[in-house]
């Protein structure tokens, strides 16, 4: 490509990123969501405001502003801030999905060991040894504090077997 | 005398052993707060709110002002030794302050850090009794109509001082609106965006949304960082010298007016309070030439204004029940978890509980000097905790303490979804300090709205028939307005991540 015809070139315009605009369609159709609803809800009784009426005034602005939004970017593209490591956020978000999915059955202690082993050992790559301290005294150590010390109760397995040795 | 009197019991009740324990814990627990990059003071007193539920309300609010404080210094530590600031109100303190640790005096800097932070809290909390009663008594004067003219001018402020974006701020302040809206309705009992689910009839949990919004999308969006060595200055260079006490004397009493008078405006955030410091230390100072070099004028100020805008930011909200920053406002959150509500009716309702807990923040400001100083090692080896070991420890705390609020994993799931939707925040750089406030004032806001329209049968016009709400709501449509006159905005506001 020779430099006149760069030069020639009309200047591209700058689009918004996807995220943003899916971003904004997301916040206009909860927007929407929201003025229908609460119309369903009674924006006016007898006695005065109704139930519907403040959610009404919040959909507006919704709305609105994502409207004003998108109006912006198409004139002028905003940054975006920087993208996450996605081998991270998917994860923190499945190993604290599959805990909170396995607390009640294998009961805070086995499952958080699970969980903390699993950030620990496989993904921190750290040593046995102080992957197994660090779980233990976050799981079984956790536990105890909490039930004895805080007289915070967490939850203990629903599996009879395991119930029965104090997990 | 009344005042004096009132303090004095609170001090009585202060200086109990079981609320002297939960004052060092909080400033303890604050310090680690701080001191950790990845958790911010909002997310740190959230997730420590459900281990409070059990105690009470007198400790359990004191330990809860102490971790937000302690965090305000916390974050000092790193912002001096590694130039990284544990959280954003010490951002501005890593220019002069890790200047100064290249120089060797990095002692000196977290001293003078720490007196700073004592002189501006302790005169700050001064400014608290003194306005108490007063404001107090103004403020039970104060009906729905002002009540909710004045939570519009709170957020307004918060919306104009957000972000790059007012836009994007009022899509914040109306979604944290929404969610505080789910559950049963306050007056008619009617069931609003439940889905039918019979665990939202209650509403969103409050601390899990927060924990999810602040502490869980801060951890979705690490990325690999740089090692870093840190090394702890010796007990005998915290001493600074006889010159550098003289020079920080007067940056001290310039900060504390500034975070003082900051404090009391809801919207301004701990970060504005230091970056207005630091920019009247290179206005007025007379080694104005050496800023950004290393000069010890560069922590004194911004250090004491961000400590004296904490307590200040305190003001608001015992006397008049309005938050005025995103920490204050889950403040708010804990207060009114354990039945009290903050404003007028705490100083007539719940006066010894108010007071101790003000005669608290005197004594951990104290605690905090001599828990900060000679414990500097300890709190420099919490950075050199592995990072997957750190990572997975917030997260171990951040299951506890969602789990704990009701004792249900619904909460726990409550957390990871507003985790992800935080991380989407963040990355369309939508600022979440108004989600939080109105998520917080949403019911009371609503309630003294629909109160004010049943008072003027549906009348409108009784918001701009009453001089105060009058004149509040013409205040807040200005500044809303703020951008069309083109007003400028500090640079530093809008980096700010509080906000």
């Amino acid at each position: 490509m020779t430099t006149e015809s760069t030069m020639t070139q009309s200047p591209t315009r700058a689009r918004p990123a996807r995220s943003v605009l899916a971003g904004i369609a997301a916040f206009g159709a909860l927007g929407a969501y929201v003025l229908v609803s609460s119309v369903g809800l009674g924006l006016w009784t007898s006695l005065g405001p109704g139930p519907g009426l403040f959610p009404f005034a919040m959909g507006v602005v919704l709305a609105a502003m994502s409207v004003l939004w998108l109006l912006q970017e198409l004139k002028r593209p905003s940054t975006t801030g920087e993208g996450a490591d996605g081998g991270l956020v998917l994860a923190v978000v499945v190993s604290l999905l599959l805990l909170a999915a396995l607390l009640d059955l294998l009961g805070f202690q086995l499952s958080m060991f699970l969980f903390l082993m699993y950030h620990l050992k496989i993904r921190g790559k750290r040593s046995w040894l102080s992957s197994l301290l660090t779980a233990l005294a976050g799981s079984v150590g956790a536990f105890y504090a909490f039930n004895y010390g805080l007289n915070v109760a967490l939850p203990v397995s629903s599996i009879p077997v395991l119930n029965l040795i104090g997990l | 005398m009344d005042t004096l009197n009132e303090l004095l019991n609170g001090f009585a009740a202060a200086l109990t052993w079981q609320n002297l324990i939960f004052a060092f814990l909080g400033c303890l627990l604050g310090t680690v707060i701080g001191v950790l990059p990845g958790i911010g003071p909002v997310a740190g007193v959230a997730l420590l709110i459900p281990l409070t539920l059990n105690m009470d309300p007198t400790g359990s609010i004191i330990m809860l002002c102490a971790i937000f404080y302690g965090t305000a210094y916390g974050g000092t530590i790193t912002s001096v030794l590694l130039n990284t600031p544990g959280e954003a109100a010490s951002a501005i303190t890593t220019i002069d302050g890790h200047a100064m640790t290249k120089m060797g005096k990095a002692g000196a800097a977290l001293t003078i850090a720490a007196i700073g932070s004592f002189v501006g809290g302790t005169i700050a909390t001064l400014g608290l009794v003194a306005a108490a009663k007063p404001l107090g008594e103004l403020g039970l004067l104060v009906g729905p109509p002002e009540f909710f003219a004045l939570m519009v001018v709170g957020i307004s402020l918060l919306v104009a001082l957000a972000g790059k974006s007012m836009v994007k701020a009022l899509i914040s302040g109306a979604l944290g609106l929404l969610i505080s809206m789910v559950g049963i309705d306050p007056v008619a009992g009617a069931p609003r965006f439940t889905f039918g689910m019979d665990r939202l009839l209650d509403g969103v949990s409050f601390v899990a949304v927060i924990v999810g919004v602040f502490g869980l999308s801060e951890i979705l969006s690490y990325r690999k960082g740089e090692s870093t060595v840190v090394h702890a200055p010796g007990f005998r260079s915290l001493l600074p010298t006889r010159n550098e006490w003289r020079r920080s004397a007067p940056s001290m009493a310039r900060g504390t007016g500034i975070g003082f008078g900051l404090g009391l405006i809801p919207g301004m955030t701990g970060s504005v309070a230091s970056l207005l410091s630091y920019g009247a230390e290179k206005k007025f100072s007379k080694h104005r030439n050496e800023l950004g070099k290393g000069a010890v004028e560069g922590v004194a100020g911004p250090e004491t204004a961000n400590n004296a805008h904490a307590n200040a930011a305190l003001i608001p909200l015992f006397t008049l029940g309005i938050p005025a920053s995103p920490t204050i406002a889950v403040l708010m959150g804990a207060f009114l978890q354990q039945g009290l509500t903050p404003g007028p009716t705490l100083f007539t309702e719940h006066s010894e509980i108010a007071w101790a807990i003000i005669a608290s923040l005197f004594i951990g400001n104290l605690l905090l000097v001599l828990l900060n100083v000679p414990l500097v090692g300890l709190w420099t080896s919490i950075l050199r905790v592995p990072a997957p070991i750190l990572t997975a420890l917030i997260l171990l705390f951040m299951v506890i303490g969602a789990y704990t609020i009701n004792f249900s994993v619904f909460d726990v799931f409550v957390m990871i979804g507003f985790g992800l939707l935080g991380l989407a925040l963040r990355h369309l750089e939508i600022p979440l300090a108004p989600m939080v406030l109105t998520l917080v004032l949403g019911p009371l806001m609503e309630r003294s709205l629909r109160e004010s329209l049943e008072i003027s049968q549906g009348d409108f016009s009784i918001f701009l028939n009453r001089p105060i709400s009058a004149v509040l709501i013409g205040v807040g449509v200005l500044i809303i307005c703020s951008p069309l006159l083109k007003l400028r905005k500090p640079k530093a506001l809008m980096d700010d991540p509080e906000t």
